[in-house]
């Protein structure tokens, strides 16, 4: 792959965005900043993929919203993992790294 | 429950309209917009151009925007589907727990909703059943009948051959017409036992035109009834089981019917036969004499409206036909018929049955109504005693809207549990009705629960839930708290509370009455009917039913024979007194054959204004036989035979009705009606006394006899006066015809009293019904008061211990506590007459001598509900009676 940044494959955003709540509740914006500056800018995800996939995740009962205040004390939407999202990133983890290591493996061995 | 999705709600945030949703999403992406900027501005862009740039860095803006409302409007439009279950989950949790906590008012409760939900649901069955389910053919609807009009204006439905070629000819708006007559057949030979069939000859073209398919074999060709064609029959379902065991192969074989072999060509499904309950049906086959004839009516016409036609178009096109047909063939028809009309086919076969089912109905519809007045009652009164709960709940925070759901709630499955106790009960009692049914009510034998009778008892079970709850649900929800508060935890609902309970006793009583009433004028109507004379001793006699195939009786002197030889062998049993036969003159039973006469003598008559009288053929000893007495002259004698003079009788009917103030005996007449060139008729050498020839309600007709020497036909009904049981004669009977030709059917063998049993079966039937439901209302009312004045002396009991306390002997206080329940039987018996007034109106023609404000049954249905209102609040009264003073004085 030539270019710097690469697209993300469908279902990745989902597991990012659970892996960034598992630390705590964060509003959409931070949720886009933590993940820029974790993958140092090599995964381009766009905001308003970013967004719908945190709506979609919510109507699934994966992650739920509340409004609340931001650092610099304005009105934003938190999210928050709920338990069932928790088993969710727990099962798509383990299943990217059987994948990862299964992809590697081919990889180096050629 | 499904687990919500979202937050784990402890308090529920109000619902947010899809507006709200809009203003969120918009504010949720407007704050990233703002970060963004702000991170941009703070890298050095300009703060107009940042703002832009956030903008293009975040995508498809107003494409995220409507894709997060979309799924959020949804999201909330489940959530709030989840909370309205959940709700109705704890409502009716709620509300198991609260009957469960009262099983005795829960039972009766139920069960008075049982009876009324049950009986409601069998009589709609049998109503939607008979008269508003579709008949069985294929588009019935567009099933229609022709009917001439008479030039009194009554509908005639027969018609001539000619008169129907015509006008099948003639007629534009319709795809098709078929003509039949009834009649029967006897079928023999094959090993079983002779049979009489019920059945028709029909055109070939009857089954396409009912869209009739078989369910074996086919139906007639269209040149099946060409005189060339072969002998055919088609079969019933039930003959094809009943007989053959529904042997496929019968399609081919050859039956013999009436003496000739008949091919089967096919089978026609249970349930679609026309007549009802026939068994086979022959081609009737027109001669050229028979096209052309005009003025013998016995066809039955059934016709399929052309595809678009409406039945008013038919009717104006058929009138113009008939009229025509009237102008044209004046001597044939003027007499008989001005103009034509048309009618839906259903209306004839549903017939009279229609009035009487649609009373039952209404009737039973009050009884639901009187149950639904008293379970009303019994829930004001279970509510008076909730009052501190209700406040409580209300002083949490419920609203008045929740309180009033969870009431109705309590009372949609009090309606439901009681539905589904009535559908048992109701399954029960259609079997019941179906098996007392007397004969004659069409389609009855189709009749079942169905699923449109099982949604109809879901549909009453739930309106007679929110008829009964909605009253008492608002009433108890208006429960002011200051008021209960002030009063202690027995709060009295006040004069609204009684009122209403009141009122609701008044309903049911006077619906009641209306019931009573009904049931007395049908109950009056029968015993009129019971006390008729018919005229005739049917007491010992045994009659029965013979049809002689002319295939086999050719001629006169074969019937003659036949019919000397079977008397011969009637006389020969042991206990047999008399014997006799009759053609048409069966009592009760009689087939209305009526012919033209002249009397010898007198001017004749234009043929519009010929007149006819009912005929009837006997033998010498029927009169003696069925105990009609000669009143005057003789009657036939074994001299009466052929060749000898021509002589008959005359009924008193006949007397009055043609011999005003004259002499009838002498006199000659002469029948529109030539055998082998003789003209029938003769001198009248007696008058026999009247009886009654269709129905005991039924006028009698004019009638003349003729002796059976003189006129033999081959349709006899023999009767027997023996001092042995009816079975011991039956069976005997069978075993002489058989030796007499094996292959002669004996239908319709039954003790007369039988006969004279059935034609009441139809009155004491619907009198019984509504007679039952009358009794079940009258219970369910003296429930009721009974329920309002206990409950009335136990509000009271404080009052009445004053009173005694000050004197008031205990005869006093239940003079006045029965007063309180007469005061409302009272205004319930007279709402009830004027209503009875109203409703019985409609019923007039059910009734039989007996005028529907009949005031004996008014004044006796306004006797009974007092007395009945008196001692269901004697009860209570004792109670109060008993009261001791010093008790509830310090009791409260």
């Amino acid at each position: 792959m030539a270019k710097d940044t690469l697209d993300l494959m469908q279902g990745t955003v989902a597991v990012l965005i659970l892996k960034t709540l598992s630390w705590g509740p964060r509003h959409g914006y931070d949720v886009s900043r933590w993940i820029k500056s974790q993958t140092e800018g090599v995964l381009e995800l766009e905001d308003a993929a970013l967004y719908q996939a945190l709506h979609r995740l919510e109507k699934k009962g994966w992650i739920a919203a509340e409004w609340g205040l931001s650092e610099n004390k304005r009105r934003a939407r938190f999210y928050q993992l709920t338990d069932e999202g928790r088993g969710q990133l727990q099962a798509e983890v383990s299943t990217w790294r059987r994948y990862a290591e299964a992809v590697f493996k081919v990889i180096e061995t050629a | 429950m499904a687990r919500v999705p979202g937050f784990r709600r402890s308090f529920r945030f109000p619902w947010r309209t899809a507006d709200q949703v809009s203003a969120e999403v918009e504010e949720e992406l407007g704050f990233h917009l703002e970060m963004v900027a702000e991170e941009l501005a703070a890298q050095g862009w300009p703060a107009e151009q940042a703002r832009l740039e956030a903008v293009r860095r975040f995508g498809d803006v107003e494409g995220t925007k409507r894709f997060c409302r979309a799924l959020e409007v949804r999201k909330e439009t489940r959530m709030k589907w989840m909370e309205t279950l959940g709700e109705l989950g704890q409502d009716l949790r709620f509300a198991g727990r609260q009957l469960a906590k009262s099983p005795g008012f829960t039972l009766v409760a139920v069960l008075t909703l049982a009876l009324g939900i049950g009986a409601t649901t069998s009589i709609f069955s049998v109503v939607y059943g008979v008269v508003l389910r579709a008949l069985p053919f294929a588009e019935a609807e567009r099933l229609v009948r022709p009917y001439f009009v008479s030039p009194e204006g009554e509908p005639r439905g027969a018609f001539s051959v000619a008169n129907f070629l015509d006008w099948r000819a003639e007629s534009k708006t319709i795809a098709g017409a078929t003509a039949m007559y009834q009649g029967t057949m006897n079928l023999s030979g094959g090993g079983g036992e002779p049979e009489r069939l019920p059945g028709a000859f029909v055109t070939a073209d009857y089954f396409s035109v009912l869209g009739v398919r078989p369910v074996a074999g086919r139906t007639f060709a269209p040149d099946e009834d060409s005189p060339k064609a072969a002998l055919t029959v088609v079969i019933s379902e039930e003959l094809w089981q009943r007989r053959f065991g529904r042997d496929p192969e019968v399609v081919g074989r050859s039956l013999l019917l009436n003496g000739k072999p008949h091919t089967v060509v096919g089978v026609i499904a249970r349930g679609t036969q026309l007549p009802a309950g026939a068994d086979a049906w022959v081609p009737m086959v027109f001669t050229e004499d028979d096209r052309n004839q005009r003025g013998a009516v016995y066809l039955a016409v059934v016709a399929r409206l052309a595809p678009g036609v409406t039945l008013e178009q038919a009717r104006a096109e058929s009138d113009v036909i008939g009229r025509r047909l009237a102008e044209q063939y004046p001597e044939a028809n003027a007499s008989y018929m001005k103009g034509m009309t048309i009618k839906p086919l259903r209306e004839q076969i549903v017939g009279e049955t229609r009035k009487p089912l649609l009373v039952l109905l209404g009737a039973v519809g009050f009884v639901l109504l009187i149950a639904c007045t008293n379970v009303a009652n019994l829930l004001l009164v279970r509510a008076a005693s909730r009052e501190g709960e209700i406040v409580i709940r209300s002083a949490l925070g419920a609203k008045r809207s929740r309180i009033v759901r969870q009431l109705l709630t309590e009372s949609l499955v009090l309606a439901l549990v009681g539905g589904a106790a009535g559908v048992a009960l109701a399954s029960w009692a259609l079997k019941a009705l179906v098996k007392l049914a007397p004969r004659g009510i069409p389609r009855l034998e189709e009749i079942s629960l169905d699923s449109t009778a099982l949604l109809f008892a879901l549909g009453i079970s739930l309106l007679t839930g929110i008829l009964f709850g909605l009253v008492p649900a608002l009433q108890t929800s208006r429960t002011d708290l200051i008021a209960v508060i002030r009063e202690g935890t027995r709060g009295s609902k006040g004069r609204g509370g009684t009122r209403l309970r009141n009122a609701l006793v008044v309903t049911e009583m006077a619906l009641a009455v209306v019931l009573l009433a009904s049931a007395g004028l049908l109950l009056r109507s029968f015993a009129r009917l019971q006390e008729v004379d018919p005229g005739f001793k049917p007491e010992s006699v045994v009659t029965f039913n013979l049809e002689l195939p002319e295939t086999k009786y050719t001629d006169e002197p074969k019937l003659r024979a036949f019919l000397a030889a079977l008397t011969e062998r009637m006389h020969r049993l042991p206990g047999v007194e008399s014997v006799g036969a009759t053609v048409f003159g069966l009592p009760l039973a009689g087939v209305d054959n009526t012919l033209s006469f002249q009397i010898e003598g007198r001017p004749p008559l234009p043929p519009d204004k010929e007149e006819s009288i009912r005929i009837a053929i006997v033998t010498p000893d029927f009169f003696r036989t069925v105990g009609v007495p000669v009143v005057r002259g003789r009657g036939f004698t074994a001299q009466d035979r052929q060749g000898a003079q021509q002589v008959v009788l005359l009924n008193e009917s006949a007397v009055r009705r043609h011999f005003p103030g004259e002499e009838p005996l002498g006199k000659r007449f002469e029948l529109g009606w030539t055998s082998d060139g003789v003209t029938r008729g003769g001198e009248v050498v007696g008058i026999v006394a009247d009886f009654k020839q269709n129905a005991l309600e039924g006028e009698i007709d004019a009638q003349l006899f003729l002796p059976y020497d003189q006129a033999p036909l081959e349709s006899l009904a023999v009767a027997l006066r023996s001092t042995q049981d009816p079975q011991v004669v039956a069976a005997a009977v069978r075993t002489e015809v058989r030796e007499l030709d094996p292959d002669l059917p004996v239908y319709g063998l039954q003790p007369m009293t039988e006969v004279v049993a059935a034609s009441t079966s139809q009155s004491r039937f619907y009198m019984l019904l509504l007679g039952g439901f009358a009794v079940v209302s009258l219970i369910l009312a003296a429930i009721g008061i009974y329920g309002v004045i206990a409950y009335a002396v136990r509000q009271r009991t404080q009052e009445i211990g004053i009173r005694m306390a000050l004197g008031a002997t205990s005869e006093r206080v239940m003079r006045m506590v029965v007063g309180q329940g007469l005061v409302l039987a009272g205004a319930g018996a007279l709402a009830g007459l004027l209503g009875a007034y109203l409703a019985t109106q409609g019923m007039q023609s059910l009734l039989y001598e007996v005028s529907a404000s009949d005031p004996v049954i008014y004044t006796g249905v306004a006797l009974v509900l007092v007395l009945v209102a008196a001692f269901a609040s004697y009860l209570p009264a004792r109670r109060a009676a008993e009261i001791e003073p010093q008790m509830t004085i310090r009791g409260e």
